[in-house]
């Protein structure tokens, strides 16, 4: 019975200089078997056939017996190399693993910002409704030059030229700024449209444009706002 | 008028502004037929009485709220936005109204902002 906890640390020894020797990722079970060794020496990963494991390994760490000597010093072996790999190499995981041997989600990290002092927007950084104003209706006359209304296409049209006119307007976004993009694509017929806009901003910093395209089958309004936030 | 308590969590709630906008429109064009003379002042009206609607609310929040206004003639309209913001403070809502003889689409857009 005295023998029986050998083989378990013998082959977790084995395992553990192999994967030093390699230094590759030791597979989960072996680990988790470390890591419970290490932690408490009496898991609930031990299999339930050997429940006489507990006592036996107890008793090797305690008493001084002609059996557990030769344990013993293997024991504080392993344990001081144990102890090493955990303090320094870590575990692939991150090394967080409760008692009962179970790994547990890494702990998330917040980022802390440090204050920049800074209550509104960079001389030069502001937003530029004129500049805006231009990507915008070079956007909407070279996109819709060609195309002719259809009720099935045009809605995804109308969608993919909003995110279209979003995505060139974020490359010259000044920082600090969110954008809000609004496309309205009807069909030219005869009847009449009015489009109004109102808006609560900051009139120091926040501002909007729009851009107006038509042609024989369809119009376009494009409406963008840019506001400062902190 | 509500007063903004610093601390308060607060996103936006799009049913509410939906409500307040709806009954915006419902009180300006809710019984007449589009009107080529009157509808500038429909739609500046519009928005100005949701902006001050929604404002009254006391929110932490600048606003942005666009209205089309199209009569009915079996034309189709399409109307879509995109926004670059902050997806967890930051809402918006889209309000579609008719009658008889016009269209109305109502967007409101909610950015927020940090007393």
């Amino acid at each position: 019975m005295a023998n029986k906890p050998l083989p378990l640390s013998q082959e977790i020894l084995a395992q553990f200089n192999l994967s030093l020797a390699t230094g590759s990722c030791v597979p989960g079970p072996p680990r988790r078997r470390l890591g419970s060794i290490s932690t408490h020496r009496s898991s609930k990963e031990q299999p339930k056939d050997q429940p006489l494991h507990r006592p036996m390994l107890l008793r090797a760490m305690t008493g001084p017996s002609s059996d557990s000597s030769f344990l013993s010093p293997n024991m504080s072996n392993s344990h001081i190399s144990f102890s090493k790999r955990f303090s320094f190499a870590g575990w692939h995981q991150g090394g967080r693993v409760s008692f009962s041997g179970l790994y547990l989600p890494e702990p998330v990290q917040e980022i802390y910002k440090e204050n920049t002092y800074r209550t509104g927007p960079e001389e030069g950084s502001r937003f530029s409704a004129s500049r805006t104003q231009q990507i915008t209706q070079a956007t909407l006359d070279r996109y819709l030059e060609a195309v002719c209304y259809s009720p099935d296409s045009c809605s995804q049209l109308c969608q993919m030229l909003s995110d279209l006119v979003l995505s060139k307007l974020k490359d010259v976004n000044p920082p600090r700024y969110k954008l809000v993009c609004q496309v309205v694509v009807g069909q030219s017929g005869k009847q009449g449209v009015r489009v109004a806009s109102r808006s609560l901003l900051n009139v120091d910093t926040d501002s909007y444009t729009s851009a107006v395209f038509q042609n024989q089958s369809l119009f376009a309004v494009a409406i963008v706002h840019g506001v400062y936030f902190e | 008028m509500e007063e903004y308590h610093p601390g308060d969590e607060v996103s936006f709630s799009p049913d509410e502004a939906s409500n307040v906008v709806k009954e915006c429109i419902e009180g300006i064009i809710g019984g007449v037929d589009y009107s080529q003379n009157k509808v500038n002042q429909w739609t500046a009206s519009i928005v100005e009485h949701s902006l001050t609607q929604l404002v009254k609310q006391g929110k932490p929040f600048k606003y942005i709220v666009n209205c089309a206004v199209m009569q009915k003639s079996g034309a189709g309209l399409h109307t879509a936005n995109s926004c670059y913001w902050d997806t967890t403070t930051d809402g918006s809502c889209t309000v579609r109204w008719e009658n008889r003889t016009m269209y109305c689409v109502v967007s409101v857009f909610a950015v927020a902002i940090v007393l």
